[in-house]
């Protein structure tokens, strides 16, 4: 394969006319954020242009009275977090292998963290979109009011399809306050320490459970209500940078367990003995650093499989990604999402053979 | 137009003879929905399982003949109404709940399931379903999907979707699939998102995977006076600035106070200019700190007559009065002609201004209550069908409202959706570039165009706009 050409357009208009002119001609793009997880998905079948969205990088408005924010993909979470921050807001998002990564890229790959328990994903908080297209046309879904039901939600078309629809190059979110209270809390107590804070009548914002029985838990919210329950719990306090801390795990082979939450459990003490593995328990998302072989990956996924979940790889050397792929068995719907890609991408030029379809 | 004998009795054979319903008498019931243009559907079939609306998807496509499915018909944007005829496809009789899982949190139910009848039954477990329409005791989840609904609670716990976890649904040409469900992570596109709040244009659904919470230990409510829509406005802006998303936060003007509280005495203060219901919930240490702080911040921006619900019948009385509201402004006029757009908070009461001075241009009063906490207001222009010129002035109105809204930022529904009354005005916020991308959605679930035709996507033959000189073009979009 040919060193592909690096384009990065300063503008959202350029940057389609990029993706026009390559599609014209059939060039394979892979669009580039941040690059931090250029290992998720299957090994492209060939990639003429990087299209990067790293200039990007502005935030077009920040209202902080409508606590709505728009910003160009390839601004970082750090750089947009810096800006709420001034105001004493956040998006809550916290992915791993942070810092770095751009806004789109994690719109892309739909990638999140641990307070996806608190807060969802950005599937529940972006409210506009705009992406660049193949045929070189820009289109805008959603739009800046955080409750918004005109037309199609084509926000939801582009969250998590990994660029293989067109380029995000624009986002709006829905924006949070600085909880009034943040406190975080360590026990070494295992799943049923675990179950017991999930059960409480106030919920944890995060809650981590770590292969060595470690669970870190933060509650966040009213002053009163944290205090009540981190004095129930009892547990030992904790300093926030741990999470800063723990959003930097990336290993060099890992996967994502998505299941239903009741089957978490189950399906993460099936993982090879002595496995190093994150979880949390309240979303039903485990995260799996892979010290073992391309097979016990294949049996992990199939017993997901059967419990409803599903096992992504999100990084591994190419020999080993070959062999367990990063997918996994398509859904049911894949004709749907085919013929969804042939009408954005008729000629596949984006990401070629990376995604499902 | 009747259908032609052979479709009848093919459907007949689908559904059997007692549910295809096809005289002019009868169909007369299905042909409004909770707006104000209606249309006569040829057929109605009243579908009981998930075969019969594939079976009648496969028979409308073999004719090419529109398909529109509906639950009780509380829909206010005419999503439900058969504008080029056809079969109107009831799911009521589909109202089974299929599956309480007390431990996932979650219930699998049938389209037909009335929003609060899920509520109640999740309430035996201590769980609820979180968005609630003020239409919940009729309105259904399938219909609450098609339409993305809304509702007082969801400025806290979110929208209906999300809160669907995954759906079955028939396709155009009469396909069963199931997308997404129970996995947080799924793989492949997110096709239960992009159905969702398709309005009925992309599928029929026949079952729903949704969410379930459990219910809060302590829920406190307030109640609170205002000179004016500014001030309270103002107060709205002060409460969230402040870090703090209530579960709710309602206004209501002194138009609509003033009928409310004729009709359910429920304590309203009457000589407000308007009132602000504010609800959190959580634990009592919770709720008690949250109470304090907001009616401080209340009591700061020229709240006054502040009353906190002191039993859950209270409580229920202060929501009776907001959630029938809309009813008694029957008090006022017998018709309403109710819009849904949304803005950015602060541009609150620019808005509201500018729909008091459209409501005296036009001499036609309106009475605003609304969800001002996500800025989503429901101006309901009051009038008299019985006096037809008045209509043209009515639509002029909205129209005029809905444009304020756009200019000021906004879009044009919040949670009812776009439908019939609406799309003309899709330009104003999508270009054709924007617009042009939800088509290529559209054709990939429905190429032959049977599923409810005639909404969502701009019909210029069918209606002009009022506005002259204003039509088809996006206002610039300056955020990007």
């Amino acid at each position: 394969m040919n060193a592909p050409a690096i384009e990065k357009p300063a503008s959202a208009e350029a940057l389609a006319k990029a993706l026009h002119e390559a599609a014209s001609h059939r060039l394979a793009v892979i669009p580039v954020g941040g690059g931090k997880a250029r290992g998720m998905g299957d090994i492209p079948k060939s990639c003429d242009v990087e299209l990067h969205t790293t200039r990007l990088d502005r935030v077009i408005e920040h209202s902080q009275a409508d606590m709505v924010v728009s910003v160009e993909a390839g601004i970082t979470l750090e750089a947009l977090q810096a800006e709420l921050g001034k105001a004493g807001q956040f998006l809550p998002l916290d992915p791993f292998n942070s810092p770095g990564h751009t806004i789109g890229g994690l719109l892309a790959t739909g990638w999140t963290g641990p307070l996806r328990l608190r807060f969802g994903s950005p599937r529940d908080f972006l409210i506009g979109v705009r992406v660049a297209l193949p045929d070189g046309k820009l289109a805008t879904g959603g739009g800046r009011v955080v409750k918004n039901v005109s037309g199609y939600d084509m926000m939801k078309l582009h969250y998590g399809a990994l660029g293989s629809l067109g380029v995000i190059v624009a986002a709006s979110f829905k924006v949070f306050p600085k909880p009034l209270h943040d406190v975080t809390v360590t026990s070494e107590g295992g799943w049923d320490d675990a179950d017991r804070a999930l059960a409480m009548p106030v919920a944890p914002s995060a809650l981590e459970i770590f292969s060595d029985g470690r669970i870190l838990a933060r509650y966040t919210g009213s002053r009163d209500a944290v205090d009540r329950v981190v004095g129930d719990l009892d547990w030992t306090i904790e300093e926030p940078s741990i999470w800063e801390r723990h959003s930097r795990r990336a290993p060099a082979r890992w996967a994502r367990i998505a299941a239903p939450r009741s089957v978490l459990r189950r399906l993460v003490e099936a993982l090879p003995r002595g496995a190093g593995w994150w979880a949390s328990p309240g979303t039903g998302v485990a995260h799996w650093a892979i010290a073992s072989d391309a097979p016990s990956v294949l049996d992990m996924r199939a017993r997901t499989a059967s419990a409803g979940g599903t096992l992504v790889m999100l990084d591994a050397p190419y020999d080993f990604m070959r062999e367990v792929g990063a997918w996994g068995t398509p859904p049911k719907t894949i004709e749907i999402m085919r013929r969804l890609k042939a009408a954005f991408d008729p000629d596949g030029v984006l990401n070629p053979g990376r995604f499902v379809v | 137009m009747a259908l032609p004998k052979q479709v009848a009795d093919e459907l007949r054979r689908v559904v059997g003879r007692e549910s295809v319903i096809d005289s002019a008498n009868d169909l007369r019931i299905f042909e409004r929905d909770g707006s104000i243009e209606g249309a006569m559907p040829d057929a109605v079939v009243l579908a009981s399982t998930t075969e019969d609306v594939a079976g009648v998807m496969k028979v409308a496509a073999n004719h090419r003949i529109p398909v529109v499915p509906r639950g009780a018909g509380t829909g206010l944007s005419g999503g439900a109404v058969t504008i080029r005829g056809g079969i109107a496809l009831q799911v009521t009789r589909m109202r089974r709940i299929l599956e309480i899982d007390p431990v996932a949190q979650t219930a699998l139910v049938e389209p037909g399931v009335v929003n609060q009848e899920l509520s109640l039954a999740a309430a035996q477990h201590g769980l609820f379903y979180a968005p609630d329409p003020s239409s919940q005791k009729a309105c259904t989840i399938g219909g609450n999907a098609a339409e993305n609904s809304g509702g007082p609670h969801c400025l806290y716990y979110g929208v209906t979707t999300n809160h669907v976890l995954g759906m079955e649904v028939v396709l155009a040409d009469g396909s069963v699939h199931w997308v997404n469900g129970d996995t947080p992570d799924r793989i492949g596109l997110d096709l239960c998102g992009i159905l969702v709040g398709s309005e009925g244009t992309l599928c029929a659904i026949t079952k729903i995977k949704v969410k379930l919470l459990r219910v809060p230990p302590s829920i406190a409510t307030l109640l609170a006076a205002f000179p004016s829509i500014e001030t309270a406005s103002q107060a709205v802006s002060a409460v969230i600035g402040h870090g703090i998303v209530p579960a709710a936060l309602e206004m209501m003007d002194s138009v609509t106070v003033g009928a409310v509280e004729a009709h359910y005495h429920a304590g309203y203060p009457t000589d407000a200019g308007a009132v602000l219901l504010v609800e959190v919930d959580g634990i009592a240490e919770s709720t008690r700190e949250l109470t304090a702080a907001i009616s401080k911040i209340l009591g700061e921006n020229r709240g006054y007559g502040l009353r906190e619900a002191q039993t859950p019948a209270e409580r229920e009385l202060l929501w009776a009065g907001r959630k029938g509201a809309i009813g008694a402004l029957g008090r006022i006029k017998p018709n309403y002609y109710l819009h849904d757009g949304v803005v950015p908070r602060s541009r609150l009461p620019q808005v509201l201004s500018a729909v008091g001075e459209i409501g005296e241009h036009y001499k036609l009063p309106v009475a605003n209550v609304f969800h001002a906490g996500d800025g989503n207001l429901h101006p309901n222009i009051l009038f008299d069908l019985r006096d037809r010129e008045v209509l043209h002035q009515v639509e002029s109105a909205g129209e005029e409202m809905l444009r304020a809204v756009v200019e000021l930022g906004g879009a044009l529904s919040g949670e009812h959706g776009i439908g019939l009354e609406k799309a003309a005005y899709m330009p104003w916020i999508y270009s054709d570039d924007d617009l042009d991308a939800m088509h290529r959605v559209k054709d990939v679930f429905d190429a032959g165009g049977t599923l409810n035709p005639g909404k969502i996507f701009p019909d210029p033959s069918r209606k002009a706009v009022h506005l002259a000189g204003r039509t088809g073009r996006a206002i610039e979009a300056k955020w990007w």
